[in-house]
């Protein structure tokens, strides 16, 4: 069964529509992302999946349970991290912790909870004195405080800094592998190509397309391209006799390969044959940028 | 009902322990609390106060002066820091936070309110004993009905408070409500001026402002049952408009 499903979900805000048509499900302990640019109608997806906000058009299920009417139930089993959501600037990072356990019927162990986000050292610093890093580390763990089903994370690593995005990037992965389903919403391709195992793309309050990254990025029929230095004079046509090889060509000692499909394996397959090494190989693939030129037809404007 | 289930009970006196903690930490709690506590005793110092008065019918000014400063706590804890507290709670999304946890509006809003009430009921007490036991001001004639209206007189500011708090999205949107509230009541609760040399018309209108129907109250003005209506009156009205137009961002 999945655990979100969100079936043509439609949000307007007067005459403003947020969310026109938006589709997809989410599968047990997947890590899901939601990916488009600002104003794209994601944190208006989340807030209605979290029953912030009701829906006026179309169906939204998670757990089993309906976000509006079963807003208590729904509490004690979905972790929320809000994009913009702050806590009391002389709140300390323990009392953070046991303030939000106290809410929840089985709480994990704060203590337990700051040692696996690395806050430890940091119980009692006030809210206001820690590191974006730091606040975002404490919003994981608030998420996961009540011992969650599934974890909705909205924009969680914008404005870190680029260690401080990966460290948070390892927690999301931590989460997951505690059996967590996660729910991830992200303008960065760059964090979805590393952390999801699907993606939705929203623009403009559609669903423009459901994959995997890879699977994405294959789908907007991106050609890849790979260079190299042969290490002994090459014969071109043993690599344009190749069905995955569009293009050859030569800059000076190093060989310029471009083509579709398992390019990168039939190349070195053929090269592998002939005795030939690849050296300073450099392989380039369609990114998740490149799929969302292709299937929205805009550059991400953020 | 669901609330009761979802909501451990433990939460709720969580949240509680912590809003007073997070209010006891403001350097702003010193005025709320400590500034009426040393009026009381500066103006016990002054001997012309200790003297009977003729106009204020043979009472002595700090006879009037202590109800009107132990007014002062749940005044400024009604219409400072409680819609304060709240705003600013909501200008930085600590509200949008907590609307995702399985804290409902009306557990937020009565654990800031039994904060706000445990403080006012200290301060007051603590004033009452320094007048009582330091200046011999006596007690008044019907301690019943001036706890009465003391209690509800509180309450009445806790709902207007509360109604401010439910509203005002920024701090100083909420002290530009709750200010000239406090100012108001100050007023006919006869911090600035005694009530009992106010012109007749005047004082009828401050017994329908919450501290001064406690104040008439105290003083033994007018009808009793009258001004305990007026209070209760502001707390049946406010208090659940409070509660059902509460904003969580």
């Amino acid at each position: 069964m999945a655990v979100i499903e969100v079936e043509h979900l439609h949000k307007r805000y007067g005459h403003v529509t947020a969310v026109r048509d938006v589709s997809f499900q989410v599968e047990q302990g997947e890590i899901f992302g939601i990916l488009g640019p600002n104003g794209a109608g994601k944190t208006t997806t989340v807030e209605c999946l979290s029953g912030l906000r009701q829906a006026d058009g179309g169906r939204v299920s998670v757990l089993g349970l309906d976000p509006v009417r079963q807003r208590d139930e729904l509490r004690q089993v979905l972790g929320v991290q809000l994009q913009s959501s702050g806590l009391p600037d002389k709140l300390r990072v323990r009392e953070a912790l046991e303030l939000y356990a106290s809410f929840h019927r089985q709480p994990a162990d704060p203590v337990e909870l700051m040692h696996r986000l690395g806050l430890a050292e940091k119980a009692g610093a006030r809210y206001k004195k820690l590191s974006g890093g730091q606040q975002q580390r404490l919003a994981i763990a608030l998420a996961m405080i009540g011992r969650p089903r599934a974890v909705v994370l909205d924009e969680l690593t914008t404005g870190l800094d680029p260690h401080a995005r990966r460290t948070t990037w390892g927690l999301v992965e931590q989460v997951r592998d505690t059996g967590v389903t996660v729910l991830l919403v992200t303008h960065f391709m760059e964090e979805a190509e590393r952390l999801c195992d699907r993606v939705a793309l929203i623009d403009r309050g559609e669903v423009v397309a459901v994959d995997t990254p890879a699977g994405l990025a294959a789908r907007a029929g991106q050609r890849q391209r790979m260079r190299f230095r042969p290490s002994a004079p090459l014969d071109e046509e043993l690599l344009r006799a190749l069905p995955e090889v569009a293009e050859v060509a030569w800059h000076g000692p190093v060989v310029e390969i471009s083509g579709t499909g398992n390019l990168v394996h039939a190349v070195t397959a053929q090269l592998a044959r002939a005795q030939i090494i690849a050296a300073d190989l450099r392989v380039e693939q369609a990114s998740l940028d490149d799929a969302f030129i292709a299937l929205t037809g805009h550059p991400d404007t953020d | 009902m669901s609330t009761v289930l979802h909501f451990p009970r433990r939460g709720l006196r969580t949240l509680t322990a912590i809003q007073a903690k997070l209010l006891l930490r403001e350097p702003a709690a010193l005025v709320w609390l400590g500034l009426p506590i040393v009026l009381v005793v500066v103006f016990g110092n002054i001997p012309a106060f200790l003297t009977p008065a003729a106009d204020l019918g043979g009472k002595r000014v700090i006879d009037v002066y202590v109800p009107t400063l132990a007014a002062m706590v749940p005044l400024f804890l009604a219409c400072t820091a409680l819609p304060m507290t709240m705003a600013s709670w909501r200008e930085k999304d600590v509200l949008r936070r907590l609307s995702v946890s399985p804290v409902p509006a009306a557990g937020m809003l009565a654990a800031l309110v039994a904060v706000m009430a445990a403080l006012a009921t200290a301060g007051v007490a603590v004033i009452v004993a320094i007048g009582a036991l330091a200046f011999d001001v006596s007690t008044p004639g019907n301690p019943g009905a001036v706890l009465a209206s003391f209690v509800l007189g509180a309450a009445a500011v806790l709902a207007l408070g509360l109604l401010i708090a439910a509203r005002a999205r920024t701090g100083p949107a909420a002290s530009a409500m709750g200010v000239p509230l406090m100012i108001l009541n100050f007023f006919a609760s006869g911090l600035y001026f005694p009530v009992a040399q106010m012109p007749h018309l005047l004082q009828r209108v401050c017994e329908f402002i919450p501290f001064g129907a406690v104040t008439a109250a105290w003083s033994g003005q007018g009808q009793l049952w009258q001004h305990l209506l007026v209070l209760a009156g502001y707390t049946a009205v406010a208090g659940p408009l409070a509660a059902r137009t509460f904003r969580w961002e």
